[in-house]
């Protein structure tokens, strides 16, 4: 068969038909406002005195990044072990998930972590190196100068630490009772701080009249002493009473086996709840005696629940006037007292409820009423352009700066804030020396957590948290559409019982299943932890994985649902500049 | 939070022209990473019309049939027809249709297809009027709209039809309801009604119109995740037209999903609480309709 | 094989022939004996087809544009409404290029309803791109549909086979049906040029601004152009396999006619017997048949028509308001050519009614005694009260 050309050649059909991509088309050029990740501050972190990247560590750790938890969290705290232990836990105070169900059991989480980081002997090593050596004196291995001197070791400082006892830790050692806190666990991560090359002189007592020697042979001093005076009574008979944190140290290294019978503690501190609690465990029935009710105290609230339940009585509204010695035991004689209104700094007020009066037959008395400076170490009180007083410490200019820390300084008395204190007397020195006196309250504000006074090591440095937003996410600014209500996870506690028996620890250590599901608990606020619904609900795939996520301006309409259905608020939109 | 799974296959190419924050493209784009490259997509006159690209340009990655408005039924069953007949049959031809083009004047066509059982998924993203043309009310606009076509105190005084009970009616395989807001529920159900081969299937999705609406174009998914959870949109499955499963239970007023909305913005307290009361009736049907409780909202996110 | 067969029949084995793999269409009078044999033939496996039965014939023609596209060789049929149902998809079937042929039954529109035959129905069409082909017998009807296929898939555009309503549709002849082979190596397989390939993602019939159009409707028109061309071609290879061939245009002594009666369709063949009857008494009559309306062929017409000083076009349809729809194409081809050829239009047979050789005889004589051709078209055997 013949096949004619008119059939054998056609031309090729000129279609509608589309071959090519729409990627060429450049539709970022439509948009008015422009997304961005936008990391802000987690109100936790901002709560925490030592500046933790809580939402990021438990991030990580819910992830099972355990590691990088740890590293996070040296980054900033020297003691997540101990704090994990005896913090008053700021952070959970703040946390937004309390808005929701419960908050983030951060402490337990820290607890975890700071136990894991010892087991796998986990620990930061220097992250610069000074120009020129420098060399800092610390007066005291409590936990305000052990701080001092790991944050200083972290910047490539070396550092000796004069400590008067013949081991450290100060407080964390002597004022914190073994059932809060094991002397194991305080050796160990006092040991890890060592590894950066720091020296502790033990049994070298430092006095006023020794600084400007020491001042000469160092290129900074940290003074973080402590309060070593106690308050006083001032009342007949006071001599009967043994002092609370003396009556802590002495169990702490063995002195008391027991103490039987009715004891009296006047105060309503932590460091009451620590006494009362202990004499429990020795086997006193202890009677906590407060002149202000008990919502007045200023112990925590978990102290005094704790105490209460492990038998500790309470008599509130007594002031005492006088202590006898009859036979055996001690008359305590009570002013009873009734509220009086609000004081000027906001505390309740109370006064004499005439002539009513009480009397407390008791075997043996103690006195918590916290302490205060040996007037020798107060920091100096002058106004002056070489002396700044920041919060956390206070810093005298010279030769070589001279930093007053810890509880000399400190408003709360915690071993988070002493924390705190370290780290800015560490970022104050590293920057008077290496940029100048002049220098410093800039240099503190770059490295703020949100709106302060926390610091951040890691944003000091110039990294990843120091670009992050210093605004804080509240609880209306997430989406909680993509949350579901999660019981808090709870780790193994005493019974009130188990817990009179002895000085063991009350508080069991997540196993590592419970981090892991308590963390992912956290709304991680703020910060950006790759659960990619900017990306998933893009309708231009103009977000883009890597590390991190970005977003792809050429394609981006500007649209604002990557910043609606962040879960957590990282993303921000921002009006394009015409 | 867990994250959300979605597969990382990407069929949808940058640079289309939707509009911005348009959830017809998030649909498609969820569909297609559920279906995979072995898809032939039929689109029939509607906003994707346009979205897919104009020549010499496609915005997917797999191939696209344009159809007339009232054909998409038909003409994907002649896809499917002569993809079978060239020994292609594993291929899923998806026809993806707007409410116009499904509830109005396609409704024939898929009809047709469903009665004759045609094995294609026939996908309706609805966005609940004319949007292509400048929101003209369809079918599918819900009672209380306002569109250019019900405007000002003409707002619109009927309800919406109810298109899955109509396809219920013809006994189809598979038809389910799902919404760009819950995509791991959106993608499940694309896979099943692929994987349920031989047969015709629906999808009717949800998908919000910021530009036709009236609402800031970053509400589009939180928009569609209040239609399910004030259960003016409840997720749902039907086999066969007689099994239902629920997926979903809302536990929000109307009021939260009207309110941000400029099309319902004209809306007095009374006419809310009609809707309530038309959601709350409709919600009850299908509740009895369907066997054990359903999940809450929230937690399918 | 000589067999006896319907016209629609005629229809059915060539599709069968044709190895036509997707089929769908919606019942109507008279079209129906064409899709109930194919379905037939798909039912008991003589043909390797679905046969999709759609719910109008809207979805007929959008499935075979779907199964056309997806690269399959596809056919339907209809008549009347159903055409016009289809209107907006014939656009379609050209504008995409799809090869697709559809027997069309030439039906009267209503109202009132009228099931006979009328050639408005796929006239109303001619501006859809789709080639036309109007038939003037059983045999014409499969020889046009096989051809219908090569000739669609060598210009990629569709073809429109026509034939009258129960003077074809529902008439039995004999009819030659060719044996398969042969057939086959007519009509390979269908190669489509393009189709949907999830291998090769193409989009088709996307927006198509101003700035690209008219290229793309210019490259219709080209392909519209080539059309007699390759249909010559066809028929040229239909003649060397079959031995029969049936041409654009049929002219039946023309030569030396003074006038030459312009037919289509069954009319042809009543023309033809007309002719004769007419040459026999010493009439110099002529007839030229027009099988392809569209493209027109207005060149073999301007090769024919111009011999004879008159020529009578005798229209089934009518273009209201402008009348005979075949005599506008035939002035509109002559109006190039510097002849005096008179051109005068009749219409005739409208909605079923007979033409005979009675009918033509008198538009012969009136054409013969007219000296010019009047303005309007003249309406042939009208009854007698409405003619006044």
């Amino acid at each position: 068969m013949e096949i004619h050309t008119a059939l054998s050649k056609q031309p090729a059909v000129l279609l509608a038909c589309s071959t090519l991509s729409t990627d060429t088309n450049m539709t970022g050029t439509w948009r008015f406002v422009r997304p961005f990740h936008d990391e802000k501050t987690a109100p936790c972190g901002a709560a925490c005195p030592a500046g933790e990247d809580i939402a990021r560590i438990q991030m990580l750790t819910g992830r099972g990044a355990f590691r990088d938890a740890v590293e996070t969290i040296l980054l900033e705290n020297p003691f997540p072990a101990t704090c994990g232990r005896v913090c008053f836990q700021f952070c959970e105070g703040a946390c937004n998930r309390a808005s929701f169900d419960d908050p983030v059991g951060i402490r337990y989480v820290e607890r975890f972590l700071g136990d894991m980081a010892l087991a796998e002997g986990w620990a930061r090593v220097p992250l610069k190196e000074p120009e020129t050596p420098r060399k800092a004196a610390v007066i005291g291995a409590g936990p305000a100068g052990l701080s001092a001197a790991y944050f200083l070791g972290l910047l490539g400082w070396s550092c000796e630490v004069f400590e008067a006892a013949r081991e450290p830790g100060g407080l964390m050692r002597w004022g914190i009772p073994a059932y809060r806190l094991s002397k194991d666990v305080l050796q160990r991560e006092v040991a890890r701080i060592l590894r950066l090359g720091i020296v502790i002189k033990y049994g070298r007592t430092v006095r006023p009249q020794d600084l400007a020697r020491i001042r000469e042979e160092y290129d900074a001093v940290f003074v973080g002493c402590g309060l070593s005076r106690s308050i006083r009574l001032q009342i007949p008979g006071e001599d009967l009473a043994l002092e609370g944190l003396d009556f802590l140290g002495r169990i702490r290294r063995g002195e008391v086996d027991a103490v039987s019978g009715t004891a009296a503690v006047i105060g309503g501190g932590n460091t009451a709840m620590d006494v009362a609690r202990s004499l429990v465990r020795l086997g006193a029935e202890p009677i906590i005696v407060y002149r202000r009710r008990r919502e007045d105290m200023p112990a925590f609230e978990h102290e005094i629940i704790m105490a209460l339940e492990e038998g500790v009585r309470l008599m509130e509204l007594v002031s005492p006037l006088k202590a006898n010695r009859d036979g055996e035991d001690i008359i305590l004689t009570l002013q009873e007292m009734r509220p009086a209104g609000v004081g000027p700094d906001g505390r309740a007020r109370v006064a004499p409820d005439g002539e009513r009066r009480q009397s407390l037959r008791v075997r043996s008395l103690f006195t918590a009423l916290g302490s205060s400076a040996a007037p020798e170490w107060a920091p100096p009180a002058e106004q002056s352009q070489q002396l700044l007083r920041l919060g956390h410490i206070t810093i005298r200019n010279g030769p070589a700066p001279l930093v007053f820390g810890g509880d000399l300084t400190n408003e709360t008395q915690s071993v988070t804030d002493a924390v705190a204190s370290g780290k800015m007397a560490a970022l104050a020195l590293d920057t008077c020396l290496e940029e100048g006196w002049e220098r410093i309250i800039q240099s503190l504000g770059r490295a703020r957590v949100g709106p302060g006074p926390a610091l951040s090591m890691e944003s000091y440095l110039g990294g990843a948290r120091a670009d992050r937003n210093r605004t804080v996410v509240s609880f209306e600014q997430l989406n909680m559409d993509y949350f579901q209500p999660l019981q808090r996870i709870l780790p193994t506690i005493q019974s009130p019982e188990e817990r009179r028996a002895g000085f063991s620890e009350i508080e069991g250590v997540y196993k590592k299943e419970e981090a892991r599901a308590e963390a992912t608990r956290c709304f991680n606020c703020g910060i950006c932890n790759e659960c990619d619904n900017c990306r998933i609900f893009c309708p231009e795939v103009a977000v883009e994985a890597g590390s991190g996520r970005r977003i792809l301006l050429d394609y981006c309409k500007g649209c604002g649902i990557c910043v609606v259905e962040c879960p957590r608020n990282a993303l921000s939109l921002e009006e394009e500049a015409s | 939070m867990r994250p959300l799974q979605v597969p990382e296959e990407e069929y949808l190419r940058r640079g289309h022209v939707g509009c911005a924050g348009c959830g017809a493209v998030i649909a498609m784009r969820f569909a297609l990473k559920a279906l995979g490259p072995d898809t032939v997509v039929v689109i029939p006159a509607c906003c994707w019309g346009v979205i897919a690209g104009a020549y010499p340009q496609s915005s997917l990655d797999v191939p696209i049939l344009h159809a007339a408005f009232a054909t998409a039924g038909a003409t994907a069953s002649g896809v499917r027809a002569a993809l079978d007949m060239r020994g292609e049959p594993d291929t899923t031809v998806m026809a993806w249709a707007g409410d116009g083009g499904t509830f109005d004047i396609g409704l024939q066509s898929l009809s047709g297809a469903v009665e004759r059982d045609e094995d294609i998924l026939y996908v309706c993203y609805d966005n609940e009027a004319y949007m292509n043309t400048g929101v003209q009310r369809s079918s599918s606009t819900p009672y209380g709209t306002r569109t250019t076509t019900t405007p000002r105190e003409g707002w619109k005084r009927t309800r919406k039809k109810n298109i899955m009970e109509t396809l219920a009616a013809h006994r189809i395989a598979y038809a389910a309801t799902a919404s760009i807001a819950y995509p791991e529920d959106m993608i499940r159900k694309f896979r099943k009604a692929r994987d349920l081969k031989g047969h015709a299937r629906f999808l009717h999705v949800f998908a919000s119109c910021p530009t036709g609406w009236g609402v800031p174009s970053e509400l589009t998914v939180k928009l569609a995740r209040l239609a399910v959870r004030t259960n003016v949109f409840p997720l749902y499955e039907v086999e066969n037209g007689v099994s239902y499963t629920l997926n979903t239970e809302g536990d929000l007023p109307v009021r939260a999903y009207l309110s941000p909305q400029g099309r319902f913005r004209h809306l007095s307290p009374e006419d809310i609480q009609d809707i309530q009361r038309m959601v709350d009736e409709d919600w009850r049907l299908l509740r009895a309709k369907a066997q054990g409780p359903p999940q809450r909202a929230r937690l399918m996110a | 094989m000589k067999q006896v067969l319907e016209g629609s029949h005629a229809v059915s084995e060539a599709v069968r022939l044709a190895r036509v793999q997707v089929v769908s269409a919606y019942p109507i009078t008279p079209q129906t004996h064409i899709v109930e044999a194919i379905s037939e033939f798909c039912s008991d496996g003589t043909m390797d087809a679905r046969f999709i039965c759609v719910e109008s014939e809207h979805s007929a023609m959008a499935a075979v544009i779907g199964a056309s596209n997806a690269g399959v060789r596809a056919f339907t049929a209809t008549s009347s409404h159903g055409l016009a149902l289809m209107h907006e998809l014939l656009h379609w079937a050209s504008g995409a290029r799809l090869p697709i042929v559809m027997a069309e039954v030439n039906r009267a529109l209503a109202p009132g309803w009228n099931i006979w035959t009328d050639q408005t129905d796929s006239l109303a069409q001619r501006d859809t791109g789709w080639i036309q082909l109007y038939c003037e017998d059983g045999q014409e009807v499969l020889d046009t549909t096989l051809e219908a296929f090569r000739l669609a898939e060598a210009v990629n555009l569709p073809v429109m086979v026509v034939l009258d309503a129960f003077f074809l549709s529902h008439t039995f002849e004999p009819v030659d049906v060719p044996d398969q082979d042969t057939v086959d190596r007519f009509l390979p397989p269908f190669d489509p040029r393009f189709r949907l390939d999830t291998k090769n993602p193409c989009a088709f019939g996307p927006i198509t601004g101003p700035d690209r159009y008219m290229e793309i409707r210019r490259d219709i028109q080209a392909a519209m152009d080539r059309a007699p061309e390759v249909l010559a071609a066809v028929e040229q290879e239909f003649f060397s396999l079959f031995g029969r061939r049936y041409g654009a245009v049929d002219a039946f002594l023309c030569d030396d006619a003074e006038v030459i009666l312009v037919v289509s369709g069954t009319a042809a063949a009543t023309c033809r017997q007309a002719v004769g009857d007419l040459r026999k008494t010493g009439e110099r009559v002529g007839m030229l048949k027009i099988r392809l309306f569209r493209p027109f062929p207005a060149t073999e017409i301007r090769a024919i028509l111009p011999k004879a000083p008159k020529v009578a076009v005798v229209d089934r349809n009518v273009s209201f308001g402008a009348g005979g729809i075949f005599a506008q194409e035939v002035k509109a081809a002559l109006a190039l050519h510097k002849g005096n050829t008179a051109v005068y239009s009749y219409i005739a047979g409208l909605g079923g009614r007979d033409i005979t050789t009675a009918t033509f005889q008198e538009i012969y004589l009136t054409t013969k005694d007219t000296p010019t051709p009047p303005a309007e078209s003249v309406w042939v055997g009208l009854a007698q009260e409405e003619r006044a």
